[in-house]
């Protein structure tokens, strides 16, 4: 009976310690993404001629606390199909099968698995990126800058990350070649984030 | 053969800017009409192809020019009619126009379809004009007509070059080959 009342209350101290747990992971605030004010795009080669193209449509799932990096999390998932690299003619080319092959993959992804601070108001997050069906390690690395704008905080995230397209396998077939188009991608993001609630 | 040109014939220096822009707008045709057939990498291969030697005529374009100001130009010869006169002339004239009006109206034409042009992919042309998907467009069809003007143009100095040469039996297209002799 006393044996029975202890472990009682030894779950019940376990329960509240993973409530208190789950608390401090929740803790940290959310922030929603201001798409009119954001942009995520990208710096090609192509033929020796410097391009720029951008995604439109994407999504963000940020949580942050400058105090709480183990519990603040990045995702990013990019509608691959809504590119624009300033020409349509182009942009059906890179959606094509040996491309981006968004009928197959619609969705790129960077999912941060740590976000560490470098500095003041520079962080890194390392994480995995999927394009094309295909996962590499990540690091991104990127500042923040805080304000509050009508009484809300806000968050401007800004950074940039050199991706090689062949290791994505965008390119296959003649595209595999980097003779014609660089391997190497600058990807670039500006992004307006509005504390949720 | 002399570098500079002599009022008997061209010398070194504008015969071979001569062929050498003749052997490369040439080389322009085959690169364009293979680019129109390809699709994807292949075309995109082609058409910066394209645009790099219309570069290197251009250039060449602008030393030809500047070539030709400093030096004399062999005259035409004094038997001939004012009709031929004024075609030679003429075409002339108007060959000079197209070899900087084609290069000119292609690097238009990608500016406005946001492509910028680059030498070879050595280096990249500032863009001429912003991003203008109709200016693109009648920029492509006088880009084309430009180079249809050019093939009849030629020809017109072409058929002259061998009148000269087998009617008139004169030194005119002797004197713009780098082998023959000319008393």
């Amino acid at each position: 009976m006393i044996r029975h009342f202890g472990l009682s209350r030894s779950l019940a101290a376990l329960a509240m310690l993973l409530a208190a747990a789950a608390a401090a992971g929740a803790a940290v605030p959310t922030y929603a993404l201001d798409a009119t004010k954001s942009t995520l795009a990208f710096a090609f080669v192509q033929a020796g001629g410097h391009n720029q193209g951008r995604f439109p449509k994407f999504a963000v799932n940020f949580g942050f606390a400058d105090d709480n990096l183990a519990a603040s999390h990045l995702e990013v998932t990019v509608d691959v199909g809504a590119l624009d690299s300033g020409d349509k003619e182009r942009d059906d080319t890179l959606r094509e099968a040996d491309l981006f092959n968004v009928a197959k993959f619609p969705q790129a992804r960077f999912t941060a698995t740590q976000i560490i601070k470098t500095a003041a108001g520079a962080y890194e997050a390392s994480g995995s990126l999927v394009i094309r069906g295909v996962t590499r390690a990540l690091r991104v690395p990127f500042t923040l800058k805080s304000a509050t704008e009508q009484g809300r905080p806000v968050l401007y995230m800004t950074g940039k990350t050199l991706i090689k397209r062949l290791d994505f396998g965008v390119g296959q077939g003649d595209w595999k070649s980097t003779e014609w188009v660089d391997n190497e991608v600058m990807v670039t993001f500006n992004l307006r984030l509005i504390a949720a609630g | 053969m002399q570098v500079r040109n002599t009022t008997a014939r061209w010398g070194s220096v504008a015969q071979f800017l001569h062929w050498l822009i003749v052997a490369l707008i040439i080389t322009q045709v085959i690169l364009a009409l293979t680019a129109e057939e390809l699709h994807g990498m292949a075309k995109l291969a082609m058409l910066a192809r394209h645009k790099s030697v219309g570069i290197t005529i251009l250039m060449l374009a602008v030393v030809r020019l500047g070539w030709r100001l400093i030096n004399p130009t062999p005259p035409l010869p004094l038997t001939l009619k004012p009709y031929e006169r004024f075609l030679a002339n003429f075409t002339h004239a108007a060959l000079y126009v197209l070899i900087f009006a084609l290069p000119i109206t292609g690097w238009i034409m990608s500016s406005a379809r946001g492509f910028p042009v680059s030498w070879f992919s050595l280096f990249q042309l500032p863009d001429l004009v912003t991003k203008n998907r109709p200016l693109y467009e009648a920029m492509q069809e006088t880009h084309e007509a430009l180079a249809w003007t050019l093939g009849a143009v030629a020809l017109l100095h072409l058929l002259g070059a061998l009148k000269h040469h087998f009617v008139l039996k004169d030194t005119v297209l002797r004197r713009m080959l780098p082998f023959s002799k000319i008393r």
